[in-house]
């Protein structure tokens, strides 16, 4: 894990792409640190990172694109997975060399608040707990990006995949303001999702019969509970899609506050992606 | 070394390998002999651990590779058909790289490397970024990568292809001398190559074992004629006659004409007699000048056809288990199949 870890970290700084997502981040970080920290003459370095957030959703797919699908285009995989490694530290190791130049680039940022410590009073509780946050989103979004990385030899296509997803867990919250909240959409919404999970399990296993069983077995359920507890699916659709929603839990963060239970389902998050990454690869291996 | 047995990889409905049985030695030589497409590299990927086998098992010096993948895989070097290289490294970079990859001890990684890189040849360019080498020096440091870490079997897929002629003598004498410390098994589309290396070859066609046997073996089993081709000034009625009636002689051809005013003739004999001495006092008995005379031996070539051609002809029977492994089974296909090649002209 370690070696594959530190190729992938130097081939950030082999290639441009590491000191254009350095300079890239380091100018905009810059930027607003100068227009509202310094000219404004506010000690809040935390105040600028409410800027920041979407920064995220554009540069994140430009480091993570590469990590896997270019090793099936150039068939590097076949070294890799030939070697005496495990496949969780082969994608161990790359995401945390995706994940140690965040922490690279905002360690560097960490001179403007300094700046403004020699210069006035810097709240650092907000400061530090907002920084976490940031960086929480910012891997967890990385272990995302990696994810959709697996599935494609075309980087590109990589990319676009998950800026397209980054852009739905952003307007997540608004989607589900929009989602009527009556018992029967939600029903039919659960029927819509047990239709496409029963999709998803034929194309893996490619049997018809298992995965209809299964599909009618939910459909069956969900029924049921219709039918005897129905205040269950009372704006059921909402509650479910802002388990998605990654940026709202971001704002506990900027306010100051060190939410355990936002950092666990940030972890938790990384971690449900990392096995689904893990998957994807053993079962190409597999079938 | 290595011990495969039933080896299957289905592909949905398509059977890529079917049921495929070896095992090797340690220290010997063998080769994967197939057209494209008929199964090597699948068998070589899932044997690396690469791909997962449907059914069957493949244990690498007693090791199981599903079961235990990381001890396994310690055994193993492996050359892939594309050389898995990191083109923006050095050959340096990338040989460390690979080496901690391997778990070599980080005391005697230098020493190692070192010693890799004068066995593969490339210590003058180990500085240049791999992807400004050409492709028989990439094919170089890939075999270099499989080198790492002294496993005690390498397996090269095609490690020949793309090569100039100059590098593919190189590259055939360089895995002769690995062949010194490790077991190797490799694969080729292309015959000689196979039989000037390997102490054993199998053949593959369409995912079916068709044979596995020494080059020699294969070269008797296919073989029931020894054929000996003379060259006469003239010859006559009787003359055809007589030589038909030597001891062992099954049959006396006219072959094309290749030099003026001559006539070549060949001699069919049964394996085992040696007719050449007979065949000499005759002419000289009843005065025709040998121009030349010569003993043929059937070609790898033709072996390989044969195999793969006898596979089309039971095409029809391929399910069945005994027309696909066994030599004997073979031997009984060759010899219905016997008839519509007996005619064909063997040239070397």
């Amino acid at each position: 894990m370690k070696s594959i870890l530190s190729r992938e970290f130097k081939a950030y700084f082999t290639s441009p792409i590491g000191y254009v997502f350095l300079t890239f981040y380091l100018f905009i970080f810059g930027f607003y640190f100068a227009g509202i920290n310094l000219s404004q003459q506010l000690g809040d370095y935390s105040i600028i990172f409410s800027y920041l957030v979407n920064l995220l959703l554009f540069t994140i797919p430009l480091v993570t694109m590469r990590l896997l699908s270019e090793e099936r285009k150039n068939k590097t995989d076949q070294l890799l997975l030939t070697s005496p490694v495990s496949v969780w530290g082969i994608i161990l190791g790359k995401y945390l060399a995706a994940v140690l130049l965040l922490v690279l680039t905002l360690g560097l940022t960490l001179i403007q608040p300094l700046i403004l410590e020699v210069l006035g009073d810097v709240p650092w509780p907000a400061v530090i707990s907002t920084y976490i946050g940031y960086f929480l989103l910012g891997a967890t979004l990385i272990s995302i990006s990696l994810f959709i990385s697996a599935h494609t030899e075309n980087q590109i296509i990589a990319a676009i995949g998950s800026i397209g997803i980054f852009l739905f867990l952003l307007l997540v919250d608004a989607i589900a303001t929009l989602i009527p909240a009556q018992r029967l959409s939600s029903f039919i919404f659960i029927l819509v999702i047990i239709a496409i999970v029963t999709l998803y399990i034929y194309l893996s296993i490619k049997d018809i019969y298992i995965s209809l069983i299964v599909g009618f077995i939910c459909a069956i359920i969900t029924t049921l509970m219709y039918k005897f507890n129905g205040t269950l699916f009372d704006g059921l659709c909402t509650k479910i899609l802002q388990w998605f929603s990654l940026f709202s839990r971001y704002n506990n963060f900027s306010s100051g506050l060190l939410d355990i239970g936002s950092i666990v389902y940030y972890l938790s998050f990384i971690f449900v992606f990392l096995f689904l990454t893990n998957q994807t690869i053993e079962k190409r291996r597999w079938s | 070394m290595i011990e495969v047995t039933h080896l299957v990889k289905k592909y949905g409905k398509h059977i890529a390998v079917n049921d495929i049985s070896f095992s090797v030695k340690e220290g010997e030589i063998l080769g994967f002999l197939g057209p494209n497409g008929a199964g090597k590299s699948t068998t070589m990927n899932m044997m690396t651990g690469y791909l997962s086998s449907t059914s069957g098992s493949i244990k690498i010096n007693g090791i199981d590779i599903l079961e235990n993948p990381i001890e396994a895989k310690k055994n193993i070097g492996y050359l892939p058909e594309i050389p898995p290289l990191y083109m923006d490294m050095t050959i340096e970079d990338y040989l460390i790289f690979v080496a901690k990859l391997k778990k070599v001890k980080k005391t005697e990684l230098k020493v190692h490397i070192e010693e890799i890189l004068k066995r593969a040849e490339i210590e003058h360019v180990r500085n240049r970024l791999i992807k400004n080498l050409s492709k028989g020096y990439k094919q170089r440091v890939g075999l270099a990568c499989a080198l790492i870490g002294n496993p005690k079997l390498l397996i090269l897929d095609e490690p020949t292809v793309g090569l100039d002629p100059k590098q593919i003598i190189e590259m055939r004498a360089l895995i002769k001398e690995l062949s010194k410390k490790h077991t190797i098994i490799l694969s080729s589309h292309i015959l000689p190559e196979i039989s000037a290396i390997c102490d054993k070859i199998m053949i593959i066609n369409k995912g079916n074992m068709v044979a596995l046997d020494s080059p020699e073996n294969l070269q008797h089993l296919f073989t029931q004629n020894v054929r000996t081709v003379l060259r006469l000034r003239s010859i006559d009625e009787a003359f055809t006659t007589a030589l038909s009636q030597i001891e062992g002689v099954v049959q006396v051809k006219v072959l094309e004409t290749v030099e003026e005013n001559t006539t070549e003739l060949a001699v069919d004999a049964n394996q085992g007699m040696d007719v050449r001495e007979a065949i000499f006092k005759l002419c000289s008995e009843t005065n025709h000048p040998l121009l030349m005379m010569q003993s043929e031996t059937i070609s790898l070539e033709d072996i390989f056809l044969k195999a793969t051609m006898s596979m089309e002809n039971t095409a029809t029977l391929e399910n069945t288990p005994e027309t696909t492994t066994s030599l004997d089974s073979l031997t009984a296909e060759k010899q219905n199949s016997k008839e519509g090649v007996k005619d064909e002209e063997y040239t070397i």
